[in-house]
């Protein structure tokens, strides 16, 4: 019986969060034409959350896409169909591993800083001195940081996809012998420029980038203003995201194909 | 209902409290609190840790909202007020953190310009005099490049008091302003209070246990204890009065209406004594 009233609990404590976050993005949407007057803030949390993640982006799209080479290859070859491995790379970072693995370092790099930043300013009664400014907390750190995390991860992405290809052409072409030109050409026939770059790299990274920033910021604006509470704060971010990304994955996967 | 905007303030009171009632987790914070605050003076609220000054303080500023009672700041109904209603009579109120607050990514000096870049248009130049004016008068005017990381607790807390001060607001709500002053600080951060009560006909209110600092500066004080004002008067007669609850508080005894230990059960049981046990 207790058991039962626990998970019932769970659920509708669950349910409460995703309506609380719904209204928090409410909040977050009718504060950014204010947040406009605050357009250095959002340019400075988007030199935080997207040039600062360069380095982590570059270098896991480089590995994904060396590693994935090299394994397509080898499958590929059991069918002497090696001169398909440019055109699968592509399909598959561009469907798949680009929006999904950009979203889930996007979330431990940026998302659990967002979260824990605004914890600290709740603890520190930062967030509160602004409201005794009369200087709105949601239009002058949540907008900002919900903007930048919306337009850094398309750009994060399409650098990811890219360092992904050149790892997956360094494999194939540079090292195990498939022809640079099949490559290139058999990617650019396979690859839809509408479906494949514009739906799955563009559109699915942003709505990753809005959920993974709402999700952060959320957080942060409602953690307990304690050490323990920024603590836990930063950790539900990267769980929820991670679940978010990967549930948000399948649904626009099947609404965009 | 009445429009809290253009509610007529009293002349003579600036804040007036009148029944307010609090309930937080339960426990009764407020009892249908009575309270006036005069213009132009400074008045002081004291009263054992956890009683509710802070709670007060957030009232007043409509950080809090309380659905039992009125808190009429210049004649406007606190909670009654719409959220821009409210950020218009915020930016005539100051408000000194506990813990200073400041905001960690920037300086000293962009931390006291915060409130002028936010809702003015001043020019650069006009900027950095009122912000230098307000550094010197809270003595830290060469620390105007540092962060607040690089500061001291007192350091901290004067540049959180020139911030509160930069628009010279009508009303300044100081909460534990001496705490981790040295006595230079502490004096000086009297005489500022004072002196800004003076010439700009600020009124303050502060929050502090410090007696002695509170005598130096306070015109009147309220002593709340039990969710009720039970004492009140100015700093030479209130400690006086002969009520138990002030002689208890300003004598520092244990034993008292304000009982020093929070309840529990039985402290030789809980030691492991049994009653009548040899």
């Amino acid at each position: 019986m207790s058991a039962q009233v626990g998970r019932e609990n769970v659920v509708l404590q669950s349910l409460a969060q995703i309506g609380a976050c719904g209204l928090f993005l409410l909040r977050i949407l009718a504060s950014i034409p204010r947040s406009m007057r605050h357009a250095g803030e959002t340019v400075r949390q988007l030199w935080f959350v997207g040039a600062m993640s360069l380095i982590i982006i570059m270098t896991c799209g480089l590995f994904v896409g060396l590693v994935l080479g090299l394994q397509l290859y080898y499958v590929l070859a059991i069918f002497g169909g090696t001169s398909a491995s440019g055109s699968v790379v592509a399909l598959a970072i561009y469907r798949e591993l680009g929006p999904v693995v950009t979203g889930l370092l996007f979330a431990g790099r940026a998302g659990t800083s967002i979260t824990a930043e605004i914890g600290l300013m709740r603890a520190t009664d930062q967030i509160a001195a602004m409201e005794m400014m009369a200087v709105d907390p949601i239009a002058y750190v949540a907008a900002p940081r919900f903007l930048a995390g919306l337009i850094a991860m398309p750009l994060l992405c399409c650098v990811f996809c890219a360092m992904g290809i050149f790892g997956g052409h360094l494999v194939g072409v540079s090292w195990l012998g498939v022809d640079n030109g099949t490559f290139w050409s058999n990617m650019t026939a396979n690859v839809d420029m509408w479906k494949d770059v514009i739906n799955s790299v563009i559109w699915k990274s942003a709505a990753f980038g809005a959920v993974i920033s709402l999700i952060a910021v959320f957080q942060g604006y409602t953690t307990a203003p304690t050490s323990e509470g920024v603590a836990y704060a930063t950790t539900r971010t990267v769980v929820a995201s991670s679940i978010a990304i990967l549930a948000l994955d399948f649904v626009l996967t099947a609404f965009l194909m | 209902m009445t429009d809290p905007v253009h509610a007529k303030p009293d002349d003579r009171t600036l804040v007036r409290i009148r029944g307010l009632t609090t309930v937080l987790n339960g426990k009764t914070v407020f009892d249908k609190l009575d309270m006036d605050i005069p213009r132009g003076k400074v008045t002081a609220i004291m009263g054992p840790s956890g009683t509710g000054k802070t709670t007060l303080l957030k009232h007043i500023t409509g950080q809090m909202r309380g659905k039992v009672g009125e808190v009429k700041v210049d004649g406007l109904n606190v909670p009654e007020l719409a959220r821009d209603q409210l950020f218009e009579l915020r930016e005539r109120i100051g408000y000194l953190f506990q813990n200073s607050a400041l905001l960690t990514d920037f300086d000293v000096f962009e931390n006291v310009a915060f409130p002028l870049r936010q809702h003015t248009k001043l020019p650069e130049v006009l900027i950095r005099n009122i912000v230098l004016t307000k550094l010197q008068a809270v003595g830290l005017r060469g620390a105007a490049s540092l962060m607040p990381s690089e500061l001291s607790g007192g350091m901290a807390r004067r540049v959180a008091l020139a911030r509160a001060i930069v628009f010279d607001p009508m009303l300044i709500l100081y909460d534990e302003p001496f705490v981790g002053l040295d006595p230079i600080a502490l004096n000086q951060v009297l005489k500022l209070i004072r002196t800004l009560n003076e010439t700009l006909c600020i009124t303050s209110v502060l929050v502090a246990h410090e007696l002695d600092a509170i005598k130096q500066v306070a015109d009147h004080i309220y002593l709340i204890a039990n969710g009720k004002v039970v004492a009140q008067g100015d700093p030479k007669t209130i400690a006086d009065d002969g009520s138990p609850w002030t002689r208890q508080f300003f004598g520092g005894d244990a034993d008292g209406p304000v009982p020093f230990q929070y309840p529990a059960d039985d402290y030789a049981e809980a030691l492991g004594f049994k009653q009548g046990a040899a």
